[in-house]
């Protein structure tokens, strides 16, 4: 235990020093990339330079193709969350509350979730037609699954004395659902919302890749076609920043905001 | 219904579940029988196992019983509601509110406005000793103090019984002993009628007017004993009082045969 203890003086301006600690990662990231393709092992249209990859983003927002890219590629994985989420959520409470629901949901989700989203790209392509239709769809059947599977295993979690308390404070059902079950179920829905995402965003640049013409997976795909291989690294990590930000500005404060707060959700384990 | 028959009235409950070790219905509880009156403090105490704590729950109404009967002020109840407050071994808090929106719950049910649930948080908060705790969440509070917000919260519900499942049995000695002291001091002020459940022998006498012993399983009720003792009573006075030791020991008779030592002196 002592030996683990001197540790956290040493931390501390590090802790700190939050811009540097956020930084550190990605500076020592883009210096191993600098050096690795500094020494010319492999021509650039296989392994770009951090500059050349630098000065293709420059281009690509200058010509505004960047932020039109992505702008399209962040509807569609907006408008398909969206309508995954909006599936999975009620179908979740459905069949977390309701055991008949349960019994006959669970087999055919358990036989759908298997399929990978992009595996609806030929259907998708039939029946919405190349474009935005096509791409939505597979982003729903991607965002669904993990959403579903994290808020059923979050409601399986919610520990019975905490609804047996507070049916013994009066309340009826309708109370139990929304005092109980909705908060006691976040902090695994957050998961399932961040798996959802993820598996999004994937499915957002294959399905845009065959079934789109616009879009940052069209994008990638496009710059692979005339050899633009700074441009599709371009687009692969703007998608990591998008990312990213999303993570940071929305998903980790709402996290802050409720299951942290309430000691349900902690940052690692060495705070305990 | 007879209504003399005291604020709680429990008749001839028997209570048997299925044992997935031997594949048939293991008996649990044998036509029990108890009556709590209005202001009345009383413990019911057992071997482990002897269904004490299923007891607590059937006239919680979150178990149901085989057969037998649970009245509350003469009306008959099956199914858990606000007039039987319960406080549980494992606290029970809800993570997500603060202690004073946890105490503020039951008032909110009962669609109690901001202003007078905020007056009520505030009187079962001050009496319980957690003022300036009002804003924390349950993960900030210790064992003792998560405890003390349980119970203010059953009592701000205002019920007509507070039922208790062995509620210290997860704090340290010294916390268990300053928070029953409270609780005689909390239930008498209040005029609250308890039915408490637990196994320490010395608890139930410190704190009950009447003691209803439990036999091993199936449960059958194998004494009902009144405790003479004056109130306000604390530990440093009553330990050094004959009538206490002696209630003691003979429960512990009681509960354990002439010769053996209880598993609270062990």
């Amino acid at each position: 235990m002592t030996a683990l203890r001197p540790r956290r003086p040493l931390l501390g301006p590090w802790r700190q020093a939050w811009i540097i600690r956020e930084l550190m990662p990605f500076a020592v990231g883009i210096l191993v990339w600098q050096a690795l393709s500094s020494l010319n092992i492999w021509p650039s249209v296989l392994f770009p330079s951090p500059l050349e990859v630098f000065r293709a983003f420059v281009t690509d927002i200058g010509s505004g193709v960047l932020l039109s890219n992505l702008g399209v590629s962040l509807i569609s994985l907006w408008w398909g969350f969206f309508i995954g989420a909006a599936i999975a959520l009620p179908l979740g409470y459905l069949m977390g509350l309701h055991s008949v629901s349960r019994d006959f949901f669970d087999p055919l989700v358990n036989l759908l979730q298997a399929i990978p989203g992009l595996a609806w790209i030929p259907f998708a392509i039939l029946w919405f037609g190349l474009g935005k239709g096509a791409v939505i769809f597979i982003i729903v059947m991607s965002v669904f699954f993990p959403i579903l599977h994290n808020l059923l295993t979050g409601i399986r979690l919610i520990q019975p004395v905490l609804v047996e308390a507070s049916q013994t404070l009066g309340a009826g059902r309708a109370a139990i659902i929304r005092h109980v079950i909705f908060p006691a179920t976040l902090p695994n829905l957050m998961t399932g919302i961040r798996l959802g995402i993820a598996f999004g965003f994937r499915s957002l640049v294959g399905g845009e890749m065959i079934a789109s013409t616009d879009g940052i997976g069209y994008q990638i795909f496009n710059a692979q076609q005339y050899f633009q291989s700074a441009r599709i690294v371009v687009g692969m990590l703007s998608i990591g920043i998008v990312w990213l930000l999303m993570d940071r500005l929305v998903l980790r404060p709402i996290e802050q905001r409720t299951t942290m707060r309430w000691g349900m959700l902690r940052e690692g384990i060495e705070n305990t | 219904m007879n209504a003399a028959a005291g604020m709680l009235s429990v008749q001839g409950i028997c209570k048997s579940h299925f044992d997935p070790n031997t594949g048939a219905q293991a008996e649990v509880l044998d036509s029990v029988s108890i009556t709590v009156n209005d202001h009345e403090f009383v413990s019911v105490i057992g071997p482990s196992g002897c269904g004490k704590s299923t007891l607590l729950r059937i006239v919680a109404g979150l178990d149901q019983p085989n057969t037998g009967d649970i009245s509350v002020a003469g009306k008959r109840v099956s199914r858990p509601g606000a007039d039987r407050g319960m406080v549980f071994q494992e606290y029970a808090l809800f993570p997500w509110k603060t202690t004073q929106a946890n105490v503020e719950f039951g008032p909110l049910l009962k669609g109690a406005g901001k202003d007078e649930r905020a007056a009520t948080a505030k009187r079962f908060i001050e009496l319980v000793g957690l003022k300036g705790s009002e804003q924390k969440y349950p993960h900030q509070l210790s064992g003792g103090m998560r405890q003390r917000a349980a119970v203010a919260r059953a009592l701000a519900n205002n019920p007509k019984i507070l039922l208790m499942d062995e509620p210290f049995a997860a704090v340290d000695a010294m916390t268990r002993q300053r928070l029953q002291e409270e609780l005689t001091a909390i239930s008498a002020s209040e005029r609250t009628t308890v039915l408490f459940v637990t196994h320490a022998i010395e608890e139930a006498v410190f704190l009950s007017d009447r003691v209803v012993v439990l036999s091993d399983r199936p449960g059958r009720v194998i004494a009902d004993m009144k405790i003479e003792l004056d109130r306000p009573r604390q530990w440093n006075e009553l330990t050094r009082d004959a009538r206490f030791t002696d209630y003691c020991a003979q429960l512990t008779r009681l509960l354990y045969g002439a010769n053996a030592v209880p598993e609270s002196r062990q």
